[in-house]
């Protein structure tokens, strides 16, 4: 048994947050906290250890969610995956972030992809089939799925 | 000594107007120059600032002139404040160069009007090599010019209006590209809302057979959303890649589902098909992969229910083929108009205008499509 992983949700959409925490812990992981904004997700970051935070783009703020991703790399106190509607707002770079998974997600897809991310995090590389929906960031692709 | 040697090449050509006009009269080629009506004049480069020797009178009448004005007078009064520098300056390299020169000048008549005047000069040279004259022509290709002259400015003010229209054109598109992200981002985002309802009612819900509605609703409803993903995850919005759809279907309802038992086997050409069909047929093939999954396999000894899973697609000749095969319990028992998945599907393949058929593939069943799928749907070129 691999030890589940503790997930930060930085969603402003309550019923999609809702809902996600659902899936997490129904996949057995637990949720630490939720933010709906930058500000919201500074003080969760700074004052909880998360291994995965799912972040949305779109925030109460606006386009923030790129700056939060930020501010978890610089604190390095998790790692990011983006969760989207809107992919292409996510820079190249993917501000350090492991990948994205693309609204509209399937519960399922939601359920390989803490799958997948429990493998990545805890026994990189992952052994699992990169969910579809789930596109990994340039830097990642290289660690966890190099080609063969 | 030093004049006669001057004068006799003027001699020769018994044209000049000062002198010797009398001997010219019945030397053809001189009676030819004066008479034309293409304006000429010889200048005399050998003199004190090449002075007009000659001149015919389609050059007077031309220039507007009396002879007596002009012979003797350099050319320069031809010239005014719009005359184009850098003309002249040509004029006076080829005058100082000894070359011949063709250029387009604007000139001045006696009365102060313009014309575009096409000059010829060309030097003319004794057999010894020696610069004797320089023969000039003038026509006026004023017409010319004030055709060109239109022309470029049409092409102007062409160039102008298309430039304007583009930007009109871009900033249009670039308003309605961004209203089809927001429309985009905000029907994505219900589509993820409804899924989260469903989810949410039914996980309050303790009847298994309400449970296992909500399921079957949640799953028609995401492959819904994985259509949407696809769609707009691509560049052209108006193409959808059916292949890719069915690889991403099979493994999310294989993958998180626990069927881990269940092999998939996909033989996918990559196919294009156009936006508007990519609902239906998403649909189509959730319901067929979906009741193959949920009624085909037979629990074994072990207690799980394994078994092959099949998908085909192909395009020979202007159609898309689409096969779903299970190695299962087949269809023999199935009371199939009954319910509504066997409806739905039937609905949308009389939708497609597609065949669908049901055969028993002994063991198990597969269901054939076919519909017309335009060649110029084509995924692959080849
Ligand atoms: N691949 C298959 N193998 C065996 N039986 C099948 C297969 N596909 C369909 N059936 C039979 O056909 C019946 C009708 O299917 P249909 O999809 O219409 O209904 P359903 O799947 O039971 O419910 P729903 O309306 O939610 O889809 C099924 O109940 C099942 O008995
Ligand atoms: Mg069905």
């Amino acid at each position: 048994m691999i030890e589940p992983l503790k997930v930060l949700i930085v969603e402003d959409e309550a019923l999609l947050a809702m809902e996600l925490e659902s899936l997490v812990e129904d996949a057995g992981h637990s949720v630490v906290g939720w933010a709906t904004s930058l500000a919201e997700a500074r003080e969760v970051v700074d004052s909880t250890r998360a291994d995965i935070a799912f972040v949305d783009i779109h925030l109460t703020d606006g386009p923030t969610g790129v700056d939060v991703a930020e501010y978890i790399g610089n604190r390095k106190n998790a790692m990011v995956v983006f969760m989207t509607a809107n992919p292409k707002r996510i820079p190249d770079h993917f501000a350090g972030a492991i990948g994205v998974i693309a609204k509209p997600y399937t519960m399922n897809g939601v359920t390989s992809a803490l799958r997948y991310l429990q493998e990545g995090v805890r026994r990189p590389p992952p052994k699992s089939e990169r969910p579809a929906g789930f596109t990994l960031s340039p830097a990642f692709e290289t660690v966890w799925a190099p080609a063969t | 000594m030093e004049w006669k040697r001057t004068r006799e090449p003027a001699d020769a050509w018994h044209m000049t107007d000062d002198l010797h006009v009398e001997q010219g009269k019945g030397d053809p080629f001189a009676a030819a120059i004066r008479a034309t009506r293409m304006s000429m004049i010889i200048t005399d480069p050998r003199r004190q600032d090449n002075p007009i020797v000659f001149a015919n009178d389609a050059f007077l009448r031309l220039t507007g002139y009396e002879r007596h004005e002009i012979i003797g007078k350099n050319c320069r009064f031809l010239q005014g404040p719009k005359s184009d520098k850098a003309a002249i300056a040509q004029i006076r390299d080829a005058i100082a160069g000894e070359n011949d020169l063709s250029v387009d000048i604007l000139n001045y008549r006696k009365d102060g009007s313009t014309f575009w005047n096409a000059l010829y000069i060309s030097p003319v040279s004794n057999g010894k090599g020696e610069l004797q004259f320089f023969f000039a022509s003038q026509l006026d290709v004023s017409d010319r010019k004030r055709s060109e002259h239109r022309i470029t400015a049409d092409k102007d003010r062409f160039e102008k209006a298309v430039k304007e229209r583009t930007a009109e054109l871009e900033a249009a598109l670039e308003a309605q590209t961004t209203l089809l992200h927001e429309v985009d981002h905000r029907v994505k985002n219900n589509l993820q809302m409804i899924s989260s309802l469903i989810l949410m009612q039914s996980r309050t819900i303790n009847d298994e057979n309400l449970k296992r509605s909500l399921g079957t609703m949640l799953e028609r409803i995401e492959a819904l959303s994985t259509v949407h993903r696809r769609l707009y995850q691509s560049k052209d919005v108006s193409k959808f890649d059916v292949s890719d759809f069915a690889r991403d279907l099979v493994s999310d309802l294989l993958t998180a589902s626990g069927r881990s038992e269940i092999s998939p086997t996909l033989d996918l050409e990559p196919i294009v098909i156009p936006a508007e069909k990519a609902t239906p047929v998403a649909l189509m093939v959730n319901e067929l992969v979906t009741n193959a999954l949920k009624h085909a396999f037979k629990e074994g000894p072990d207690g799980t229910r394994s078994g092959r899973l099949g998908i085909k697609m192909s395009q020979p000749d202007g159609h898309l083929n689409i096969e779903v095969s299970d190695d299962g319990v087949g269809m023999a028992d199935a009371n199939a108009d009954a319910s509504f998945g066997m409806r739905l599907i039937k609905s949308l393949a009389r939708q497609l205008r597609a065949d669908i058929e049901w055969r028993d593939a002994g063991p198990g069943t597969r269901v054939v499509i076919s519909m017309p799928n335009g060649p110029q749907h084509k995924g692959d070129p080849s």
